[in-house]
């Protein structure tokens, strides 16, 4: 079953009935197929992104041997987005390493993201709410960070 | 070139204890970077958070694959992580760094006191404390995520340890949407508990540049009634969004600096891996024993930072 399909069980997003509707206290909660599935997918979402971070970062950390760039030394370039693909062709340490440190700091994200969308096709409301919080909050670090910057 | 090198071995080190120990990079990664390297504090807790990003990712990849991490739960709380993660890291761009030496201090003194009470024998603790012989599931101090990449199969054991909800005196648990997030075996109780404690451990791993797992894990397990692996996991599956709120400040503010921040990072990813590997092989008492002096040491080393 895709992670994201939606699971007969949850066709309305709530698990578990309200108890001021049913009037009896809520029974625990028992993941279900698709929240199993989604489970997986961002268990995924997480190895493979870090996987990619690292990837990068290694070999940032080998072109800077190459360089006999020493980390102690002179600061690198400020990041600027526009110059990493040019830095990339050219095999430039400093590309590879602010990529693999974007790639690391999105990650998570990203698995909210997945989340997201998960959740969404689940039609679980309250927890596609949670994830846009969630997203909304990390936008917010982007925004207040580059104004203060 | 050298000093990356040894860089990344002293993220190998970092990373094999901790793992090894249960406790998170940050706390180690931190004096290193400051003590060894003579790095400023701020850039240092930069440069962990990434580590700490890294660790934790890697370790909730492997608990939500075997379904042990409460994803549901974990992500209510990581809204509000993320938000004292937010303020925490804009406040520490105002804080002197003597002020954040003296909070890293307490940090330092805290673990190490939390590991000596750990280090005492306490018979009916004896399940839990088996665990905590093998490494990364103590209570107080497992979830910076840091080893547990790559031993979550056995720290994680459905049949490993207690998976019941602990009983928490004098409250009910939670109903309505709160209700959901419990598991099969628990129910989540004091969930304001949570949501107040979930803020206060962003602020901490946004000013310290740890996971904050120190503060969310007995959080789960003793206030909100959470099974102590579940907790752990979900620990670890929080943290990542927590550090990445507070990096992205850091981040863009020039506070991360990537020669630095990548042997650093590779060194405490291998080594965690390692350490998971080496868990069950190694007699941790005595490393144990060792490591309460180095923290203590370094506790000392920071408060005299913070006081010069």
């Amino acid at each position: 079953m895709s992670p994201f399909v939606r699971d007969p069980a949850a066709s309305d997003g709530d698990r578990t009935p309200d108890p001021a509707a049913t009037g009896r206290a809520p029974d625990p909660v028992t993941p279900g197929a698709t929240e199993r599935s989604l489970d997986r997918t961002i268990g995924r979402v997480l190895q493979w992104g870090i996987a990619a971070s690292m990837a990068l970062l290694g070999a940032g950390v080998l072109l800077m041997i190459a360089g006999r760039v020493d980390p102690l030394g002179p600061p690198p370039p400020p990041f600027d987005p526009a110059a990493l693909p040019r830095g990339l062709v050219t095999l430039e340490p400093e590309a590879y390493l602010w990529l693999g440190l974007v790639a690391t700091i999105a990650t998570p994200s990203l698995r909210v993201l997945v989340s997201l969308v998960g959740f969404g096709r689940a039609g679980d409301r309250r927890m596609v709410l949670v994830s846009a919080g969630i997203l909304a909050v990390i936008v917010a670090s982007v925004a207040v960070a580059s104004m203060v910057a | 070139m050298i000093a990356g090198l040894l860089m990344a071995a002293g993220g190998v080190a970092a990373g094999v204890f901790g793992s090894l120990l249960g406790l998170g990079g940050g706390v180690l990664i931190v004096p290193l970077l400051t003590l060894g390297f003579g790095l400023p504090l701020r850039e240092a807790v930069g440069v962990s958070l990434v580590s700490v990003i890294v660790t934790s990712s890697a370790a909730a990849g492997v608990y939500l694959e075997r379904h042990v991490a409460n994803l549901r739960l974990g992500m209510t709380l990581e809204l509000f992580t993320a938000i004292g993660a937010l303020a925490g890291g804009l406040v520490a761009f105002a804080l002197p760094e003597r002020v954040l030496a003296g909070l890293f201090a307490l940090l330092l003194a805290y673990t190490a006191a939390v590991m000596l009470r750990r280090s005492l024998p306490r018979p009916s603790r004896s399940a839990t404390a088996a665990s905590v012989d093998r490494g990364p599931v103590d209570p107080d101090l497992a979830a910076d995520g840091a080893l547990e990449a790559g031993s979550g199969t056995d720290v994680l054991d459905p049949d490993a340890g207690p998976s019941s909800s602990p009983h928490v005196p004098g409250s009910r648990p939670e109903v309505g949407f709160v209700a959901t997030l419990g598991g099969s075996t628990y129910r989540v109780h004091r969930f304001s508990f949570g949501i107040v404690g979930s803020v206060f451990a962003g602020v901490v791993s946004a000013l310290l540049g740890v996971g904050g797992g120190i503060v969310k894990v007995p959080l789960m397990n003793i206030a909100m009634g959470v099974p102590l692996r579940v907790a752990t996991a979900t620990s670890n599956l929080m943290i990542g969004i927590t550090a990445s709120a507070s990096a992205i400040v850091y981040f863009l503010r020039g506070g991360i600096d990537p020669y630095v921040a990548a042997p650093t990072a590779i060194g405490v990813f291998l080594g965690a891996a390692a350490g998971s590997r080496l868990a069950h092989r190694v007699d941790v008492r005595v490393l144990r024993a060792l490591f309460i002096v180095v923290l203590a040491y370094t506790a000392w080393q920071m408060a005299s930072r913070a006081l010069a």
